[in-house]
């Protein structure tokens, strides 16, 4: 499969709340930090892999052209790869085809992300993920889909808050070795995590990461090339990504199945048959601390619904069996999305080199993998890396890396490049030259020929779906083509306006963090009859009797007042009741 | 499978927008820079040593050679026009009540270009190549920001 490729060098700016400079002098100090961790210049440099997420953070239209100087791509070949928050893991993958396909000898692979620059609240950038005719008319907030994923995880597996605390307390507390980390915390405790503000239940402040500004950078090189970089190349062994449906409302959301495609993918490629026992040391996506869970999980390093409980015995601690997100991860280094995904390559390299200073795992780790989620929550991106570099699975040679240091944290190991200054909210407001500006953009959004349809039953008081005879599938919302069988859909059937609870969340806060009079109740209903069901609001009912599998039934909006939207149900409530 | 209609007004359409804004601040070469500026009228660029270019405005790392750089070289206020256009038209489409002229300029002792708006052109159509200077508001005005330039103008029709 194309020429071996592995990492040589790896920097990384710190994570901060919002950085004095800009977008592309973050980048700059990543990719000099990189460059100089394996003593390469610019000029060594063949080609530019660089990732960002949305345009809208940053607030620059084309922010990979606006970032490619800073990211070293002058006069080089250079394209951004985006796959939401799966972008910075993909920035590996992209790095990996670029110089395995022998288009480059040397590349390298930058991330950025700067969220201060929004204002009143990156969530503002995230709106628009919703469908427009279907979700959006409902209120909703990006917390949503985590709370109501979290909710379905917990509730089918029956666990427990405290489990899954304990990720946030592991992440907050290695990250206090980090000399990159906005929000290491020896201290903190589980309680301190239960205590903090409910935001979506079951979403609590201190179960989400920070919103950051920073930047990650790696230098990657193919076989012949690498070995006289560096004495520890960290190979990448295997690739993997997958999307599901975007349709997210129709999928199980109790386990990540694109991640596990991802992961097998990935697995394939490197030769590992066993996981549990082949993977060393694991990076996985934790924006929240259950994703960290729910991706091990997907990561097939545990059995469904079994992850909480390695959390709890200690399994994941740095020192545990298998050590996750001994970086401090996205809960506690920080989350500036891509930078995020890349920071957990880096990591892997430093891990597998016996560089994390006062973070390296006991032992000698052969084999890790990282990986990243995003787009609207269905893609999965997975990469492992490991010293060995036939990548065959086989017991690989220990490799001869340093003693871990044991000594105290050490700014210059990993290669860390200071940000100029960490702004404060005073500085920010007051930087000279800065400027304010809006995005005068705005939108009109058609149904299209689908849901115009089941935007006309809904007036009459009818809820519709298209029927698809290759996976017989009922589908709801109702599409003209199946996305399994990629094939029209055959007829419009009229389902029930009954459903069940497959997840809910009360929801206290707006999208701007603003808290709300009156909490919502946003739910995924499953609608009896079809095969899949819808983002609605429940009502008539206490948030403490709320239950996932509760039947409930819609409330229509009287005749004359429907006129064909999502709002012409006026919300679920418990059937039956009168 | 396509479905036509022949009454596009009564295609149900959902109006909408992105509700953010950014607030911009101008990084560590530009904070010097905006500075210089308000504070002293004078513009700065950054000298790239090894690849014997002036940018400015200034910038922290020269995008050749990665060096980091410092605002350390007085550019202008006099340069040239490097190209200029007319616009007769806003952001939307609609004509404006007086033209605009938009120029690109390379101040004195700097390499690269940067776009600013053309005062005073006259009569006389501008030319290519012609020199022409920075017109700064006066100092109490300066606030740290790229319109304390007011504009250019062609330096021979003021003389």
């Amino acid at each position: 499969m194309g020429r071996r490729v592995a990492v040589v060098g790896a920097g990384m700016t710190r994570f901060v709340r919002r950085a004095q400079e800009t977008g592309k002098e973050l980048a700059w100090e990543a990719a000099r930090a990189a460059l100089g961790s394996c003593e390469l210049t610019l000029e060594d440099i063949d080609a530019v892999c660089l990732t960002s997420a949305p345009d809208a953070f940053d607030g620059v239209h084309m922010k990979g052209e606006y970032l490619s100087e800073g990211a070293g791509a002058w006069g080089k070949p250079c394209i951004r790869t985006y796959v939401g928050g799966g972008s910075g893991v993909f920035a590996g993958i992209q790095a990996w085809y670029t110089v395995a396909s022998g288009i480059a000898d040397v590349a390298l692979v930058v991330a950025e992300e700067k969220m201060s620059s929004t204002q009143p609240h990156p969530q503002g950038a995230f709106l628009t993920i919703f469908d427009s005719v279907l979700e959006r008319p409902l209120g909703p907030n990006l917390l949503w889909i985590f709370a109501l994923e979290m909710q379905r995880y917990m509730s089918v597996h029956g666990l427990d808050k405290r489990d899954i605390a304990r990720v946030a307390v592991k992440n907050k507390r290695n990250a206090a070795g980090h000399p990159s980390a906005l929000l290491g915390q020896a201290d903190i405790t589980v309680e301190d995590v239960l205590a903090s503000e409910t935001l979506a239940w079951p979403v609590q402040r201190l179960d989400v990461s920070p919103i950051s500004d920073g930047a990650v950078a790696l230098v990657v090189a193919a076989e012949g090339v690498a070995e006289r970089l560096t004495d520890r190349p960290v190979w990448i062994q295997g690739v993997g990504w997958n999307l599901d449906t975007a349709y997210w409302t129709n999928r199980d959301l109790v386990f990540p199945e694109y991640v596990a495609n991802a992961a097998r993918m990935a697995y394939e490629m490197a030769g590992v048959t066993e996981p549990r026992k082949q993977i060393h040391v694991a990076e996985p996506y934790d924006p929240f601390d259950y994703k960290e869970l729910h991706h091990l999980e997907g990561l097939l390093l545990f059995e469904r619904g079994r992850a909480p409980e390695a959390a709890r015995d200690g399994v994941l601690d740095r020192d545990g069996d298998l050590p996750s997100c001994p970086s401090g991860g996205l809960l506690g280094v920080g989350n500036p999305i891509a930078a995020a995904g890349l920071m957990k390559l880096a990591e892997l390299f430093w891990q597998l080199r016996g560089e994390a200073g006062a973070r390296q795992v006991p032992g000698t780790p052969e084999r890790g993998v990282a990986q990243a989620w995003g787009d609207l929550m269905q893609v999965g991106t997975v990469v492992v890396m490991g010293v060995d570099g036939a990548g065959t699975g086989a017991a690989a040679a220990a490799p001869d890396a340093a003693a871990p240091d044991a000594a105290a944290p050490d700014a210059s190991t990993p290669p860390v490049a200071p940000v100029g200054r960490s702004l404060s909210e005073t500085e920010f407001r007051s930087a000279v030259g800065a400027v304010e500006h809006e995005v005068d953009a705005r939108y009109e959004w058609d149904a299209g020929i689908a849901v115009g349809r089941f935007l006309e039953g809904l007036r009459r008081g009818r809820i519709l779906g298209r029927s698809c005879s290759g996976c017989e599938r009922v589908l709801v919302p109702p599409r003209m083509f199946c996305e399994r069988c990629f094939r029209a859909t055959d007829a419009w059937v009229e389902v029930g306006s009954t459903g069940t609870v497959q997840t809910y969340s009360v929801c206290h806060v707006a999208w701007d963090m603003r808290p709300l009079e009156t909490p919502q109740m946003p739910a995924v209903i499953s609608i009896d009859g079809s095969d899949g069901g819808f983002l609605h609001l429940l009502g008539e009912v206490d948030p403490n009797d709320v239950t996932v599998g509760m039947a409930v039934e819609a409330v229509w909006k009287h005749d004359d007042e429907r006129e064909g939207s999502i709002l012409d149900i006026a919300y679920f409530r418990p059937k039956g009741r009168t | 499978m396509l479905e036509k209609t022949s009454r596009p007004a009564d295609v149900r359409r959902w109006p909408g927008s992105i509700p953010v804004g950014h607030r911009y601040t101008p990084g560590r070469a530009g904070e010097v820079f905006f500075a210089a500026l308000r504070d002293g009228g004078v513009l700065l660029g950054s000298r790239c040593p090894s690849c014997e270019l002036v940018y400015a405005p200034a910038r922290a790392f020269c995008e050749r050679c990665f060096s980091e750089l410092a605002p350390d070289t007085e550019v202008g206020p006099g340069g040239e026009l490097v190209s200029f256009t007319v616009a007769f038209a806003g952001v939307d489409g609609r004509p404006l009540d007086v033209p605009v002229t938009y120029g690109l300029v390379r101040l004195d002792g700097a390499d690269t270009v940067f776009l600013h708006v053309l005062l005073d052109a006259g009569d006389e159509p501008l030319e290519i190549g012609e020199r022409i200077e920075a017109v700064l508001r006066p100092g109490t005005e300066r606030t740290g920001s790229i319109l304390d330039i007011e504009g250019f103008r062609p330096v021979e029709r003021t003389a």
